[in-house]
Parts: structure tokens; C-alpha cells; sequence
């Protein structure tokens, strides 16, 4: 596969995401303007400018209508995607770490940084997706972290729950109409922060990576650790491929580390894991730092990652990646079809 | 009256473009439609040699139809906005450019197969150059290591005896003994100059002198000797208090004056004490004489 590299960024990569139809890439950098690109082609569609910040984290609703960026300049701001548009801001005492739509795209949440004496919190509003219409300044739900900041959060199937991940390896449930926090588990190792959460197409299970080198597949329900995923680097992002069973983790040395750690490659590659076997499958190389975020094609055709180097690499993948499959799977799925043919 | 006649069109030479005359010779490009469904494009050119060469090139264009859903079919032709605004239809090379192949297959054993692939170059070669090597002390010659020596605190490692004994050799046997007669060889890996290494019996060997070997112990030396003193003129005065051997006045080499120093040596060293006495402090040519006896040169 020959991967698309768009340069649209000067700093380093903060975000990628997919819209739901796999069609437009949105990316964020710690330059202050987010990018949407087609996937197929890698052609930029446009910008959006606003922010005076670092852009930390963006998602695009469902209908792909309205886009939202969580930005250092203590904003959460919301576009619409087809003109660039800004159509309104929400303020805050400290930058906004993490955006994301329910499923339903009726709500979006941001993950706001402790500092400065503020607490880290979790704050919920109702957004409008018409473009046209005057959006709600009110918070419709506020979860104070005391504890240990959270990093991530997102929604749970049926927007039911709001799982969070935290600095302090851990993760929590809370219920996300009125906020109550109803679990809490260590799932990482102490003190290692959790610097991504991603969901399996139907959210009812997500993928958590952390600096401890691990990346855990996690049931939204019960929040029991499904499977774990160790690799030799610190991560930051990974992604759970939809129609394949896969998990991508992305990390490596920060830069900043390298000097401080006996690990002297710098392991910029994305790996490949199987979902079930926990086994890994390969890697991909091509970034020069490490990789910061990763999105999976929500069509399965194909990922994309976004480094350090300020590169976001676009990968559609070939016929190998599509055929792949373990001997239990093969023989799985011939006895599937063997049955289905004999009942005919 | 005076017209200005415009003189004929000059031919400039920046107008000259020797492309246009030699495309002239050149047949035109030609595009044939295939009967299967190719175009075949036939253009002419020259190469460096300046050849004529005739490109015939067979392209088969290919529609490929993908069915998607009419949303995303719609946001195919939305208008570029921010900073694409003025971007042309398609990628722009600015923000958009394909990578290099990534060959990307799957597979089970994908771990081990990496293993023994980063194996091979490194770990082998070492792997051989080690092969016929021991693990052996230096304090017992056993195969085991240094560090874990049974004799670590009750013998000294081999190297360093070993080392101790070539100079030491034929004079002591235990090298213990030779490592004491070498100050600072008992402190590992610090420096000890050749003059100091245990291995020499005493002080190096001087250099032959021209004069052979000379007893100094009988020889003054005189300072402070006014420039028109004569060597005649010293022995005379150092006559007085016995034989003198051998005197030395140190002259300029291109004025032959005395450079202001010289050197008596008497038959008996008695002499020499008394001559020291007396004449230390002499006035000699204004000038008031230093008498000493020599120091070793070492």
C-alpha cells in the first residue's frame, strides 16, 4: 500500500478522526487551525480558523454537519463542516483536552485540564445540529474529577454511560444523565496516564492506551478488562479496526524521553494486533516521531496516523490485510458457510 | 523636410528560439483510437544526441464506478474553504503527496519471523566470532569469570604479576617481592613513569660522556667571572692551593668573550675544599668571584 501523506499541519499532530461515513479525515495539531481532508484522495477540503491555541482534540457528529475542537485557549468551539464556519464557542477556566458527540450527536462532552486551581472536569452540553440554530450556553451536566484528572472520556452505547480515563492509570463510569460516578477501576498500571480511548463500532467495548506500554480492551458495561495488548513502547493512541479483528496501537519515545530512558530505538511504527488472540500481526513504519494519534477507517477500508513530525499518514489497505485470517478463523467460518449451504 | 524613415526590421537574436525551427521537421503528435478500447499516442522529439525519436505510448483508460452513498457523493463537490480556498480541484502537492510503498501483509508468526530476521546479520556474526572463545579467569585460569573466582581475595590476578616479572626477573623470584620494589605499580592502572618502574635495577644509564666517565666531587664551579678573564689566568689562581687538572672557562663562540662562568677540577678533593674557602668571595677584575662547589647534573 502506498500511503497518502498530508502536510497541513506545522506542529505536531494532536488528533485524527474519521467521519462516520469514512469519506472526510479531521485533523488537529498545536498549530491553531483544524483540517479536513477526503480520504480517498487526501485532498484538503478546508480549514477552520479561530483557535489562538493549541487544538487538542475535534470530533464531527454523525451527520457530519457540525464539528467540535477542544483547544488550549480554554475554548470548545463548533464549526460546521462544509463551510468552515464558526458557529459558537464555549469558554472555560483552563484548555479543553477532549471533545466527543454521543452517538446520537445530541450531546457533546469536553474534558476540561485541572490547573491553576481548578479541578478537572467533565462538562456535557445539548447542541443543535442544525447549523442555523442558536446553541445552549448551559451546561447540562457537570462531573468534577477530585480525584485524579481525567485525560479521555467518551460515550458508552445508548450514550449511557461517560467512561473517562484518568492520569492515574485508572478508569471510570459514570452515569451520564446525572453524573454520578458508578465505578472505578485501576486498569492500568498506577500513576501511568491514560492517553487514549477509542470505541468498537457499536460501543459497547473500547480500547484504552496508556504509557505503561499496555493498550486494554475494556467492556463499557462492567468496565472488565476483555483482553490486554503489551507492546515495548509507550503509547498513545489505539484504535479497534471495524469488519477486522484487529487493534492498531501507535507511541513511541518521545522525544523529550530519549535521553532519560534506556531505550534507544525510537519504535515509530504502528502495530497491528489481533483483537482476540492478543497476538501481534505486524507493523507499519513511515513516521519519523512518535505517533500521536490514530483513526480507524469507520469503512474498514483503511487508517490513518497522525505523528510528531506533523505528518498524518493515510493508509488504505490491500488484499493481504483483507485475507488474512488465523487457521481457527478460516476453518470457523468454512464450517458457517458448509451449514448455511446444507440447510439450502 | 526631415522624415524619419524606419529602418528595415532588424532581426534580433533574443527572438531567435531554435525549438520552433526544429519542431518544424518534427511530424505531429498523432492520437489513433484502438479498436479495443486503447488510444495509442505516437510523438516525436529529440533526445541529447540530438536523435529524432519517435514515443509511441498505448494508454488504456479505465472508468472505475463506486457506488457511495449520496452524502458522501455531495461532499465531493463541496467548495474549498480556509486555506484551501484557492486550491485547484484534486490534491495539491503542497499538503498532499504519496509515500513510498509500504509492504503491510499480516501474519501469525509475524514475531518470530522479525526475531530471527533481526537475528541474522548481528547476532550471528557474534554469535560465530564467539564461538571458539572460553570464559576464562585471570586469577586462577579457570573457566569461570574473574568476578567469581573462588581465590578472588587470596591471589592476585595473573596479568599483573606477569607484568611485574619481566624486570624483576632474574633478580627475584616472587613477584610479590617485585611489587613492592615497585613504587605505584601496587596501585592498578596508575601512571608510573619509566624512571620509576620496579623493572630497572637503579638509575638509567647516563650518557657517555666525551670525557668518559668524571669525578665531580673535586671540581668547583666559579661564577660571576668578569668577561676578560682567561682560562690561564684561573689556573694561575687556583694553582696556589694545588694541582688543578683541568679548568674550563665557557666563552662566546663568535666574541670569545668569557660568558661569566667556569669550572676548576683539582687532583685532590682536600685542595678543592680549600681552594672553595679561600676564593669564594675574591675580587677578580672588579668583579667579586663565586666559588661553589659543582652539582651532580642528573
Amino acid at each position: 500500500m502506498r500511503p497518502i501523506l498530508l502536510s497541513g499541519h506545522e506542529r505536531a499532530l494532536t488528533q485524527v478522526k474519521y467521519n462516520r461515513d469514512g469519506d472526510l479525515i479531521f485533523s488537529t495539531a498545536k498549530d491553531q487551525h483544524i483540517c479536513a481532508w477526503y480520504a480517498h484522495n487526501g485532498e484538503r477540503l478546508g480549514t477552520y480558523h479561530g483557535h489562538v491555541g493549541a487544538i487538542w482534540s475535534v470530533d464531527v457528529d454523525p451527520t457530519c454537519t457540525l464539528l467540535a475542537s477542544g483547544s488550549a485557549d480554554n475554548t470548545l468551539r463548533l464549526w460546521e463542516v462544509e463551510t468552515g464556519k464558526l458557529l459558537h464557542t464555549w469558554e472555560f477556566p483552563t484548555a479543553v483536552k477532549r471533545v466527543e458527540f454521543s452517538f446520537d450527536g445530541s450531546k457533546v462532552l469536553g474534558v476540561t485540564e485541572k490547573r491553576m486551581g481548578h479541578l478537572g472536569s467533565i462538562v456535557v452540553f445539548d447542541v443543535d445540529l442544525d447549523p442555523k440554530a442558536e446553541q445552549t450556553d448551559e451546561r447540562s451536566l457537570t462531573i468534577i474529577c477530585d480525584e485524579s484528572k481525567a485525560t479521555v472520556a467518551g460515550w458508552s452505547y445508548l450514550s449511557k454511560y461517560i467512561i473517562a480515563g484518568h492520569e492515574d492509570g485508572s478508569v471510570s463510569q459514570y452515569d451520564a444523565k446525572t453524573g454520578d460516578l458508578l465505578d472505578n477501576v485501576p486498569v492500568h498500571e498506577l500513576n501511568q496516564p491514560i492517553t487514549d480511548l477509542q470505541w468498537d463500532s457499536d460501543r459497547y467495548t473500547f480500547i484504552t492506551a496508556s504509557k505503561d506500554k499496555t493498550a486494554k480492551l475494556i467492556s463499557a458495561r462492567n468496565l472488565d478488562v476483555l483482553k490486554t495488548y503489551p507492546s515495548d513502547t509507550p503509547l498513545n493512541s489505539a484504535a479497534i479496526t471495524p469488519n477486522k479483528d484487529f487493534v492498531i496501537l501507535g507511541g513511541g519515545q518521545a522525544a523529550m524521553d530519549v535521553t532519560t530512558t534506556a531505550a534507544r530505538q525510537g519504535k515509530f511504527e504502528a502495530r497491528f494486533y489481533h483483537k482476540i488472540f492478543e497476538e501481534e500481526v505486524g507493523r507499519v513504519r513511515g513516521h519519523f516521531g512518535p505517533l500521536n494519534t490514530i483513526a480507524s477507517d469507520p469503512t474498514g477500508k483503511g487508517y490513518c496516523s497522525g505523528g510528531e513530525d506533523g505528518y498524518v499518514r493515510v493508509h488504505h489497505f490491500d488484499a493481504g490485510y483483507f485475507n488474512f485470517y488465523y487457521e481457527v478463523e478460516r476453518e470457523r467460518m468454512n464450517k458457517l458457510a458448509a451449514e448455511g449451504a446444507s440447510k439450502k | 523636410m526631415a522624415t524619419a524613415v524606419n529602418p528595415p526590421k532588424k532581426h534580433d537574436w533574443a527572438d531567435d528560439d531554435d525549438e520552433n525551427e526544429v519542431s518544424t521537421d518534427l511530424p505531429p503528435p498523432q492520437t489513433i483510437q484502438n479498436k479495443d478500447s486503447t488510444m495509442t499516442t505516437i510523438t516525436w522529439g529529440y533526445n541529447d544526441k540530438n536523435e529524432k525519436v519517435k514515443t509511441t505510448r498505448r494508454i488504456r483508460h479505465t472508468v472505475r464506478r463506486e457506488v457511495v452513498n449520496p452524502r458522501v457523493a455531495a461532499r465531493k463537490k463541496l467548495p474549498k474553504f480556509g486555506l484551501s480556498a484557492k486550491d485547484s480541484p484534486g490534491p495539491v502537492p503542497d499538503t498532499t503527496s504519496i509515500g513510498e510503498n509500504i509492504i503491510f501483509v499480516p501474519s501469525a508468526n509475524w514475531r518470530k519471523e522479525a526475531k530471527d530476521e533481526k537475528n541474522d546479520p548481528n547476532a550471528q556474526a557474534m554469535k560465530d566470532k564467539l564461538k571458539d572463545k572460553k570464559v576464562k579467569c585471570r586469577i586462577c585460569s579457570g573457566e569461570h569469570f574473574t568476578a567469581r573466582c573462588p581465590y578472588k581475595d587470596t591471589m592476585a590476578p595473573i596479568g599483573e604479576t606477569a607484568a611485574a616479572e619481566p624486570g624483576a626477573g632474574a633478580i627475584t623470584e616472587d613477584p610479590a617481592i617485585a611489587l613492592q620494589g615497585a613504587p605505584g605499580a601496587g596501585k592498578k592502572g596508575s601512571y608510573v613513569p619509566p624512571a620509576l618502574r620496579g623493572d630497572r635495577a637503579g638509575p638509567g644509564e647516563r650518557m657517555a660522556s666525551k670525557f668518559g666517565e668524571r669525578d665531580d666531587s673535586t671540581t668547583l664551579r666559579v661564577t660571576n667571572v668578569s668577561e676578560m678573564a682567561e682560562e690561564g689566568e684561573l689556573r694561575d689562581m687556583f694553582e696556589r692551593f694545588g694541582r688543578v687538572t683541568r679548568v674550563f672557562l665557557a666563552k662566546d663562540r663568535e666574541t670569545g668573550l668569557a660568558k661569566g662562568f667556569a669550572f676548576v677540577s683539582f687532583a685532590d678533593r682536600t685542595d678543592a675544599v680549600k681552594a672553595c674557602a679561600k676564593m669564594d668571595g675574591f675580587g677578580f677584575k672588579h668583579l667579586i668571584l663565586r666559588v661553589e662547589f659543582s652539582k651532580k647534573t642528573t
